[in-house]
């Protein structure tokens, strides 16, 4: 007997490759979006900061234009550095 | 006058008495005195003040002879009869007796008119009530002697002649009044008798003299209204039996209206003295078809009031019967409604008439009770005829309250107890049930009635045109606003909110995409943009990601085809793979399944997802195996199957064949990561096609060559039959016990703080601290409750007095 196979369709969900499961600012979840979007994913990435932490983009950058003096982590109170 | 002089008697004062009174009882002004010497006679008797008297000797005298000759004459006259006679003879036998009557009454009649006018001529100071008074007091006196004690003999010979009377003129008419008894037979319609001795121009020129006579004597009302009233009830019933009863397609108003009309033809025979002596009856029939009943151009004539108030009479018959047995028939005519609606129409017409919404309602609501909201009655049926019920009681009462009364019990019992009730409303909505077209065509209405704005003043209305519900309407506190005629809104209000609804629609949704994965979402986003219409934008916001899932799937997929078809011959994958990308926090929640695939599709999928990977920075695939459909085409020693659609396990067994031939449960099973019963169940679906069969001790193996059972059709999709009613989402109970789960552990956590607590504050503070998130989080106080229930019937809790604490073996 040979099987051929013509047409595999499968499903798989995306997810991001986090050491987390939520925003630490937002708290909702990478795999959603952040409270000001509509559309996971390419609409509202994640960045990842130097000391390892991530969030969603919007959140982060909303924080650091919060922020009057010095720009940090707001988990690590680090110095807030974009990784690459 | 003095009163000395009464003693002294003229002595032509008896002569002139006699010759008075001797006037008034002979019939005709020519008696054997001349006019003046009456004259002369009534002015001395007024002399004498004896004017009175005269008119009290006349009634009295009339008095007596009613009483002790002619009264009991009469009633002999008509009792003479005996059954035996025919009925033509029993029509005749009555109007002598009325005859003979009106003979013996005519002197009297006369004197009464003489006197009248004497007494409104006033000659010589006699004075009285005048002719018009005089003659009401003798009338008075006739009815009251005469019908004392009238026998039913004479309602039956009336009630009989009129019924002949009237199928003689209805026959005249051109009626026919269908089906008469013997009409088959070649009799006559009119009188039902053979046509040589057809009587019905007799009967009409009867019932003439009779009506002349017992208007004459001011008896026509009394004698006749009671037969007219019961012929007429008892010929509208039995023509509606006839013609309407189970009819809903056509109206049947303006059929009656004429037949009406027809019928006020014998009405003013029978009143005809009073309709105006000559008047040809018919033209009155002639007159407007206006059901409000107007003629306006009779109404100078005597009697046509008469005539007027029967037509009304008549109208009002005709409602309440007709809207009496629609009130019976109205599940039926609901049940059939686009096409039952002139009934429907015809019902409203005649409802607005008599007062008996009621009635309606009582009997609507018992009908829905004893034949629909029963278990034998599937979902889709209830769901089918609530639909039409608001169709149908939308056109019968646009205040909606008859609806919102009567069809109270559907949403009640078919909400609460029918799980799949959403489901089947969600399918129906977007055209997905079969024959159930209603709700689709109605969520592509042009003006849709958004929810959000029903809730909020209807500013646009005028206030002039604001009218007060009905008395029957239902006094709750959301008045009546909440009554929308809007079906979905309405079936959406079944359950309370719209998240549900919506949470339904959404896994409703996301089955069909899972299930066709062709990448094809016209109609889901027509669907979703229409839903948008009446939801609300945020509402279908999940819903909006999913599809948008799916076009980005799309994309994802051909930009993964054309890197490989870039690739190197011996670098082509092994398999065509595409995936369906799902933004798995705005899914419904899937059934995770564990399942091995065969290293050829687990490399296949790798492959994708390190290409997935290097598109999208940061972020992997995690791939449901279960999920996903598979075509192949599978060659055995002598005969191919193509194109066989199935769900990937079906593939992944037959692939493991592939490698070797025979297979017991067990080994399945572990190469899978599946349970053996699991596993036993997919293989049907192979035996079924003739590739696998089953052999001693429980192995199964490939059948190369001669399937005797070969299937003659081909590339049929092959879904067994277990999996046919199987979706891939979780289901709505499902979802709703995890929540439950969830609360769980907050009530464990709070009655271990706060000890004990009331039913109603551990709703207030669940509702408090439990977020809401895409699941839907709202529950009411009466689940809880029941939940709470079962943990108590579990030993997880304890209730007392109202409220709630944790057993103390859990401290």
């Amino acid at each position: 007997m040979k099987v051929k196979i013509k047409q595999w369709s499968g499903v798989a969900s995306w997810l991001w490759v986090a050491n987390d499961e939520n925003c630490g600012i937002c708290r909702m979840s990478f795999n959603g979006c952040c409270p000001d979007c509509k559309v996971p994913g390419d609409d509202c990435p994640l960045v990842w900061g130097q000391c390892s932490h991530c969030f969603h983009m919007h959140c982060i950058l909303k924080w650091l234009n919060s922020q009057q003096v010095q720009q940090q982590c707001p988990m690590c109170r680090q110095e807030w550095k974009f990784k690459e | 006058m003095n009163s000395g002089q009464t003693f002294v008697v003229p002595r032509e004062l008896p002569a002139a008495w006699d010759a008075v009174t001797e006037a008034l009882v002979s019939p005709g002004p020519s008696g054997p005195h001349s006019e003046e010497s009456l004259s002369r006679a009534l002015a001395l008797l007024c002399s004498h003040s004896l004017g009175q008297c005269v008119e009290g000797w006349l009634l009295e005298t009339m008095q007596v002879r009613l009483t002790s000759a002619v009264a009991p004459e009469f009633w002999a006259g008509l009792e003479q009869p005996e059954n035996e006679l025919e009925e033509r003879d029993r029509a005749r036998i009555l109007l002598g007796a009325f005859r003979t009557l009106l003979g013996r009454l005519e002197p009297f009649l006369g004197g009464l008119e003489q006197l009248g006018a004497w007494q409104d001529e006033g000659p010589g100071g006699l004075c009285g009530p005048g002719a018009l008074g005089l003659r009401e007091r003798a009338f008075s006196v006739i009815r009251a002697i005469l019908l004392f004690s009238p026998a039913a003999a004479l309602q039956e010979r009336v009630l009989e002649f009129y019924s002949r009377t009237f199928a003689v003129h209805m026959s005249r008419e051109g009626e026919g009044q269908e089906g008469p008894p013997g009409a088959d037979r070649g009799l006559c319609p009119g009188c039902a008798t053979p046509p040589q001795h057809c009587w019905c121009q007799d009967a009409l020129e009867e019932l003439r003299e009779l009506s002349h006579i017992l208007s004459r004597l001011q008896l026509l009302e009394r004698v006749s209204s009671e037969a007219v009233t019961s012929i007429l009830h008892r010929l509208i019933e039995q023509r509606m039996e006839r013609r309407c009863r189970g009819e809903y397609e056509s109206s049947f108003l303006s059929d009656f209206q004429e037949w009406l009309e027809r019928v006020l033809g014998w009405l003013s025979r029978v009143f005809v003295s009073e309709a105006g002596v000559g008047v040809p009856c018919p033209s009155v029939a002639q007159e407007g078809m206006a059901p409000e009943g107007v003629v306006g151009g009779e109404a100078g004539q005597p009697g046509s009031a008469v005539l007027q108030r029967w037509r009304c009479h008549m109208h009002q018959f005709f409602c309440r019967i007709y809207v009496n047995m629609r009130i019976e028939e109205l599940f039926s005519i609901i049940r059939d409604f686009p096409e039952s609606k002139p009934a429907i129409e015809d019902l409203k017409f005649c409802l607005d008439r008599t007062s008996q919404r009621q009635q309606l309602l009582t009997s609507l609501k018992s009908a829905f009770e004893t034949r629909l909201l029963h278990p034998g009655v599937h979902t889709s049926d209830i769901i089918t005829v609530y639909i039409s019920a608001i169709k149908a009681l939308r056109e019968l009462d646009p205040s909606m309250v008859i609806l919102q009364v009567a069809c109270q019990p559907i949403p009640c019992t078919s909400a609460a107890t029918r799980e799949d009730t959403v489901r089947q409303i969600v399918a129906s909505l977007t055209g997905d049930a079969e024959g159930c077209s209603d709700l689709a065509n109605e969520l592509s209405r042009a003006d849709p009635v958004t929810l959000e704005t029903q809730d909020s003043e209807d500013e646009g209305s005028d206030p002039e045109e604001w009218t007060p519900d009905p008395t029957d309407a239902l006094t709750d506190k959301t008045g009546s606003k909440r009554r929308s005629s809007d079906i979905i809104s309405l079936l959406v209000s079944i359950y309370g909110s719209k998240e549900i609804f919506i949470d339904e629609y959404r896994t409703v949704l996301a089955d069909r995409l899972l299930h066709q994965l062709n990448y094809n979402t016209a109609r889901e986003i027509r669907n979703v943009e229409l839903l948008k219409l009446r939801f609300g934008e945020s509402h279908m916001h999940y819903c909006e990601v999913m599809l948008k899932d799916v076009a980005d799937s799309r994309r994802i997929n051909t930009n993964i085809r054309e890197e490989e078809s870039r690739l190197a011959e011996e670098e082509q994958p092994p398999l065509a793979l595409s995936a369906m990308i799902l933004s798995s926090e705005f899914w419904p929640p899937l059934k995770e399944e564990k399942m091995e695939l065969p290293p050829l599709v687990s490399r296949a999928m790798e492959a994708y997802t390190q290409r997935y990977e290097k598109l999208k920075a940061m972020r992997t695939l995690s791939w449901k195996p279960h999920l996903g459909s598979v075509t192949l085409d599978i060659e055995l020693g002598d005969r191919t199957l193509t194109n066989l659609s199935v769900s990937p396990i079906h593939a992944a067994i037959i692939l493991h064949f592939q490698d070797k031939s025979s297979w017991s449960l067990e080994e399945l099973s572990e190469v899978l990561g599946v349970p053996q019963e699991v596993v036993r169940r997919k293989l049907a679906l192979w035996q079924q096609q003739g590739v696998l069969r089953e052999e001693a001790g429980g192995r199964y193996a490939v059948l190369e060559t001669g399937a005797s059972r070969e299937r003659p059709e081909r590339g049929v999709l092959l879904i067994d039959s277990d999996e046919e009613g199987d979706s891939n989402t979780t289901t709505q109970s499902e979802q709703r016990e995890e929540k439950l789960q969830l609360f769980w552990a907050y009530i464990q956590a709070m009655l271990t703080n706060l000890d004990t607590m009331t039913l109603e504050r551990i709703h207030s503070m669940l509702r408090m601290f439990v977020a809401t998130g895409p699941v839907v989080t709202e529950m009411d106080v009466n689940e809880l409750q029941a939940f709470l229930q079962r943990k108590v019937r579990d030993h997880q809790l304890i209730v007392s007095a109202g409220v709630y604490r944790l057993p103390k073996s859990n401290h």
